[in-house]
């Protein structure tokens, strides 16, 4: 019959039948039933663990955007010890709140969770090498930053609570390691900030740092490019913001240095909102 | 100043230099900043003010999240949900669920005491829209029927009685008409989600039940058209889909229902040609 495929198909159909009609009579307790019980609180816990880890991610992200803004204020004047000095207490706090991070992260692989932390752990190298720069005129390296996230539990009441603990005398280390994509993104953050701060250093009358800044830049640009496309996808849309930053400061540079010495230091920062040279030059010659 | 217009073609650019000598002092006075001038502590208090908003701002976002969280399960659950003797349970689960998702909501509402709800409105906007998604379903589940704002609402109002003063506290959280339209639209894919299931489970009435429910909600939705929000428009689309998909599986039951016998309808749903149907249905 030429319908003989089809009666075939209909015999492929009877056990779909047999199935629903399990269905219809499920068992609550059977081996299946519970081994999906078992999935569904296997996933749920997961999720939750997702949940907490994206909430710490906001907080470290807020709490090291404020520590930048802090940063920003610093000055050679008198005041700028005790920005350093309150920018160490935020970061400190940060720093619980990623040792809280590792200890979620106790036995489980850390890439399930990266795209959580992933976020909070950039904003804060940004901000951890920001204040390295401010202090040393240098880039923090990654094994400097994984040293700091090293936490033990040297606390006498969290060992006195693990009474397992107190039997071995080996105190619980939790570490975060920074993954080397996080440290990248993260010092390609930095140069947005190292732009506006040389832009607001000439703005306070301070004439050396911009071209600092603008040979650090540069090798920062030029280790990128070495990455090149080889990276992560992130990377290539902070090295289009690393190439604007760095010619805003190569910009501040040449103008500081080709028209310096013409204009006094009072006018100076008017002369980046400048639009039109022409302007700039004419005022130089009166 | 006239002189100079006439002396030097570049007499308008002489005016701009005096323009700048204001910028100057403001330089100057820059670099010896008092700390403590009227200025600096207002500017210390605009902080303060700016950081606790971006603060109750962040709490709120973290809440809604809970919020969408808990809905989404408790949806979830309701979709077990049959006749036989593990309705009236997962019911009474819902409910404990949904009490659960209302005690977030309380603290929502505390938090919001005294402020301009509609400032953050944004943040808790989305949980808010799981909610109503998440209670109507469990009130269609029970009365077949669509849950009213004011019905809504009026689950929202939290007392507490303080025995000090004998004055109870009473907070309010007040679902907007646009978070009750989003969260209905959103019901809509849960119903439709609801009738292929049911259909599955041998249950042939509802899926008419449905398309009757889901036209009329659409129709509801033609009235508004492009006066709401944008979202609307959104879910609109949505909302045909899942329309079109719970109407075709109605005629797929009414056209081939009689020829086909129960357990294989579900199967026919998932059959691409329709000829293949038909020629089974005739061996």
């Amino acid at each position: 019959m030429r319908s003989g495929g089809f009666r075939k198909r209909k015999h492929d159909n009877f056990p779909h039948g047999q199935r629903r009609e399990e269905k219809e009579n499920v068992n609550p307790s059977s081996a299946l039933m519970t081994s999906f019980k078992s999935f569904q609180l296997e996933l749920d816990t997961r999720h939750d663990k997702y949940e907490r880890l994206v909430k710490l991610s906001r907080d470290i992200t807020i709490e090291s955007k404020r520590t930048i803004f802090l940063l920003h204020r610093f000055t050679s004047a008198p005041n700028g010890e005790e920005i350093l000095n309150e920018s160490e207490v935020k970061l400190d706090a940060v720093r619980r709140k990623i040792k809280q991070v590792a200890q979620e992260l106790i036995g489980e692989d850390m890439y399930q969770f990266h795209r959580a932390i992933s976020p909070g752990l950039q904003e804060y190298v940004e901000a951890v090498s920001f204040q390295y720069f401010i202090r040393t005129r240098s880039l923090i390296s990654v094994e400097e930053i994984n040293k700091q996230l090293i936490f033990t539990a040297e606390d006498r009441e969290e060992t006195t609570n693990m009474t397992s603990n107190s039997h071995d005398k080996q105190p619980h280390t939790w570490s975060l390691k920074v993954t080397p994509v996080d440290y990248l993104l993260g010092v390609a953050d930095l140069t947005g900030e190292l732009m506006r701060l040389c832009i607001s250093s000439v703005g306070n009358g301070d004439i050396d740092t911009p071209f600092e800044l603008s040979q650090f830049l540069r090798q920062i640009y030029d280790g990128f490019t070495f990455i090149g496309n080889t990276g992560p996808y992130e990377v290539s849309k902070k090295l289009y913001t690393l190439k604007q930053s760095l010619a805003k400061v190569e910009n501040a540079c040449y103008t500081l240095k080709v028209r310096g010495s013409e204009i006094p230091k009072h006018m100076l920062a008017d002369v980046f909102s400048t639009k039109t040279e022409l302007i700039d030059q004419e005022e130089g010659l009166s």
